[in-house]
């Protein structure tokens, strides 16, 4: 960590500590009406209770992002807030949905949260302090301007009256919510949390086993949920003898679910990228989960296996092959490939492979749900609660405007909770036990086996190479399991090339797909950077020459469409590459055995998208048995404005050990239509003697701020394959590192 | 049967199949769930609690054999959310998702409790938790901070 960002934390920290009356805040079960009972709701945004108490709500799904202390640090500051004068709570989801997507952006994904929601929130903090002011002035007959915030009172200097939000907020919620174009926001200058590194609203809570996350949803005469699915994807349920297990103490029900979308009414842009298939299922309720998943263990079920009954991660591969030996859809073109290969010196190709992965996050899909003949109400840990809402009506029979949904603390997401197949399985089964609350629980087993899986890829590279040494075309050729199109991940590269050919394919494959922490830019920038590593092994030079060769504005040819922004992306992407170099030290290791690695990228989808940048070096040092130990990483990074720059810090580091973890050990491999992986035991995690240490530097805010949930994972991968090569391992064509297949 | 245990200093008396898992036991007899399910099988550390002062995974410890133990939990950790690991924790903001962090805890204060100035090495093997979210960085920093307080050092 920065030492320095960790100094003024800390400093913040003690001073907050030392203040008295400090509230100690965290998200609860959200339940609105509780709240809305005793207080004003004076936007949608914020509601303020008799005693001045200030409730922030968040749209945002917390996953361990922070997104809950950033952007009540976003809202605060507008709203003249000191660090500890509010408490948050998420959203409602049957709100935003009657009141036409008030929250402007729900869904958690796409490191979006403070990307689109830093202007919306501030906009709302300056809303709220501006009809709480005219609610003032209109009382003390002054001019609203004359007007300031402070400790939760309206003020007015002049005559020092003063009152508190807490004696306003009603007559304050009567006014008309003034246009955004009206407001004069604060200047940066005057930020007081903004840019800060304050303390995270939910620490606390989560270090006294206080947090509620959605698997402790806990409600009076709630039953237990134990859930399988069809082993083989797109397997349907013949049928099940449930005469033994219902003999089993405790157990109650054994219910049938059925498979088919987990989505519905879903807009049409997100039916593209969210696939939301599931399959059937049978699960059993019982007194206690554990009594549920052993009669399940125990229940014989009679499966149709289904089209992918035979389907192997081999035959997959296969697939993937022949769908790189016929032409796939151009996804970027510039000059003439052909031309340029007919006049190389010499050529290189390589092929890469990137297996299924499974997200993982630590706390089991589950959900709990209730049905009665009002309606339906859920709760879960989802990236996607607007969803939830509809799924959940849609499984219980009933009209949208009779379900609830409650937002809960989640224990990870990376992308796996975008998909609510757990929502539908725990309203289905709530629906056969009218009146009974039901809490889903997928076992550790059922998640690896019914994953929404970051799709298997196969990719082509093959480089022309002019008598200079430099690629004079450069031309991949990708083929994904089912997915939807992503090109980005392998033709945004940054690096000036003059002939470009970039080429996408997809086949089906059984599992549904998932969008995974790094998305495209993890599976592909490792392939990029080895690839461009064996381009100038082949040419006498290190990769990290390479690297700067290419980046160079100079070589960007001036008929490109997107010629100015490959400029400046060729800049910033050479700038944080040398500020990593020298925070690194050295451009090579000198020891036995070690190398150091480096990768640099934005997470820019399309030409014009302008994304956080990170670059990365990492060390590693491969052991006599081929083992690799990564012992550290340097990473400099470019957040625009970072809200919270130790909650950027720990993103990257938390990043870091994400990408490690899948770049090491991660795939997810099919034998006989089946899921060969079952546990951590199998799909091992990284642990913390193998993190390694890490550096970070953030550069100065500026401009606005941009997102930093993913960057670190693409990046630490190829920087990771980059050392492992510069430490002398042949080029690694494959992950997971640890079963890997060189050159 | 009536299993008899303590936790968190409390002696409570069970009817629960002496096979459940202790973990199971906490989360849905107890209503303490500051105790996690991750994996099921040992694996994650998720589950971590104190069984007469030792770190143990409570998902593949049947109650029987928790019988007349004393178990400590996160919840019990400390009165008040003041034990120097939840103090360090706080400082150091370590907690991301937070779904692992009651194991880490108890594990780190199983750790401390039997080594007061734990290396590098002595976290790395006494540590075999998982975190996804990749918290280990600070994890580390906060064990040797928690380490410095309860040696009375200045952090
Ligand atoms: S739940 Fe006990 S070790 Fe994972
Ligand atoms: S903080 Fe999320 S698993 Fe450790």
């Amino acid at each position: 960590m920065d030492g320095t960002q960790g100094v003024t934390r800390r400093g913040v920290l003690k001073t907050l500590l030392a203040g008295s009356g400090v509230v100690m805040f965290g998200i609860g079960l959200p339940t609105r009406e509780a709240a809305a009972s005793a207080g004003s709701e004076v936007t949608s945004w914020v509601l303020i209770h008799p005693d001045n108490r200030v409730v922030i709500r968040i749209p945002q799904t917390e996953l361990g992002q922070g997104v809950t202390t950033a952007l009540a640090q976003v809202l605060a500051e507008e709203l003249d807030l000191a660090w500890g004068e509010f408490d948050t709570e998420y959203y409602d989801a049957q709100t935003n949905l009657q009141r036409n997507n008030v929250y402007v952006h729900t869904s958690t994904l796409a490191s979006w949260a403070v990307d689109k929601l830093f202007e919306p929130m501030r906009v709302a903090g300056a809303q709220v302090k501006h009809m709480l002011c005219a609610t003032a002035a209109q009382d003390w007959g002054v001019d609203i301007a004359s007007l300031s915030i402070a400790q939760r009172e309206v003020r007015h200097a002049a005559s020092t009256r003063a009152a508190g939000f807490g004696a306003l907020a009603a007559r304050a919620a009567e006014l008309p919510i003034p246009a955004a174009d009206a407001l004069t926001l604060k200047e940066a200058t005057h930020w007081q949390l903004i840019g800060k590194s304050m303390p995270r609203v939910d620490t606390r809570a989560k270090t006294t086993g206080a947090a509620i996350f959605g698997i402790d949803v806990a409600l009076p005469g709630m039953k237990y949920a134990a859930v399988r699915q069809s082993p083989t994807f797109g397997g349907r349920l013949k049928g099940f003898d449930a005469s033994g297990v219902l003999k089993r103490a405790g157990v109650r029900e054994v219910v049938a679910i059925r498979g088919g979308p987990s989505g519905y009414n879903v807009p049409p842009t997100l039916w593209d990228v969210i696939d939301w298939q599931m399959d059937d299922a049978v699960a059993v309720v019982a007194d206690s989960w554990w009594q549920a998943q052993q009669a399940l263990n125990e229940l014989p079920i009679e499966w149709e296996p289904g089209p992918q009954a035979t389907a192997d991660s081999a035959g997959i591969d296969q697939r993937l092959g022949a769908a790189l030996d016929t032409a796939g859809q151009l996804t970027r073109e510039e000059g003439d490939i052909e031309r340029a290969f007919a006049a190389a010196e010499r050529r290189v190709e390589a092929e890469y492979r990137y297996p299924f992965m499974e997200h993982a996050p630590l706390e089991p899909m589950n959900c709990t749900a209730l049905v009665t003949a009002g309606g339906v109400e859920a709760w879960a840990p989802t990236q996607y609660a607007d969803e939830a809402l509809r799924i959940a009506a849609y499984a219980a029979g009933v009209a949208l405007k009779d379900a609830k949904f409650h937002l809960t603390l989640s224990g990870g997401g990376f992308g796996r909770r975008l998909s609510n197949d757990f929502v539908s399985q725990a309203v289905q089964v709530a629906k056969a036990l009218p009146g009974t609350p039901i809490k889903l629980i997928s076992s550790r087993e059922e998640c690896m086996r019914r994953g929404y899986y970051a799709p298997v890829a196969r990719a082509r590279l093959r480089a022309a190479i002019g008598p200079d040494g430099l690629p004079t075309a450069w031309h991949s050729k990708v083929a994904y399991g089912r997915a939807p199109v992503q090109p980005y991940g392998m033709s945004r590269f940054p690096w000036a090339v003059p002939n470009v050919r970039c080429e996408y394919a997809t086949v089906d494959s059984p599992p549904p797909f998932g969008w995974m922490r790094g998305v495209a830019h993890a599976q592909s920038l490792w392939m990029n950077t080895a690839f461009l590593g064996e381009i100038a092994a082949a040419t006498g030079k290190t990769s990290l020459a390479m690297q700067r060769l290419l980046l160079d504005e100079a070589h960007v040819t001036t008929d490109r469409p997107d010629h100015d922004d490959a400029v400046a992306r060729i800049r910033r992407h050479r700038d944080l590459l040398e500020r990593v170099v020298a925070r690194a030290g050295a451009e090579t290791l000198a020891a036995p055995g070690h190398g150091r690695g480096f990768a640099v990228t934005d997470m820019s989808y399309v030409p014009g998208y302008y994304a956080s940048c990170v670059a990365m070096a990492v060390d590693v040092a491969i052991g006599e048995d081929g083992d690799i130990r990564v012992l550290a990483v340097h990473a400099v990074a470019d957040v625009g404005l970072a809200v919270n720059p130790d909650i950027v810090t720990a993103q990257i580091q938390g990043g870091i050990g994400f990408g490690l973890s899948n770049a090491l050990n991660a795939q997810i491999t099919l034998k006989d239509g089946q899921v060969e992986q079952a546990n951590f035991n199998d799909y091992p995690l990284l642990t913390l003697a193998e993190m390694p240490t890490v550096d970070v530097e953030l550069l100065p805010a500026s401009g606005r701020p941009t997102g930093i949930g993913e960057d670190a994972v693409p990046v630490v991968m190829a920087a990771l394959v980059d050392a492992v090569r510069a430490a002398g391992a042949a080029g690694i064509r494959s992950l997971p590192l640890r079963s890997r297949k060189s050159a | 049967m009536t299993t008899a245990l303590k936790v968190n200093g409390k002696a409570v008396s069970l009817e629960a199949d002496t096979d459940k898992p202790l973990l199971w036991v906490l989360r849905e007899d107890l209503a303490l769930t500051g105790t996690k399910y991750g994996c099921g099988i040992g694996a994650c550390g998720a589950c971590t609690v104190h069984v007469n002062g030792v770190a143990q995974r409570s998902c593949v410890l049947p109650l029987a054999g928790a019988a007349d133990a004393a178990i400590t939990t996160i919840e019990g950790l400390s009165a008040d959310g003041t034990h120097a690991l939840q103090q360090a924790w706080q400082a150091l903001d370590v907690p991301q998702c937070g779904y692992c962090q009651s194991g880490m805890l108890m594990a780190a204060a199983a750790l401390l409790a039997s080594n007061a100035s734990p290396t590098d090495a002595d976290i790395d093997a006494a540590i075999t938790n998982l975190c996804r979210c990749g918290t280990y960085v600070r994890i580390r920093a906060g064990i040797h901070r928690a380490a410095a307080t309860l040696r009375g050092e200045v952090v």
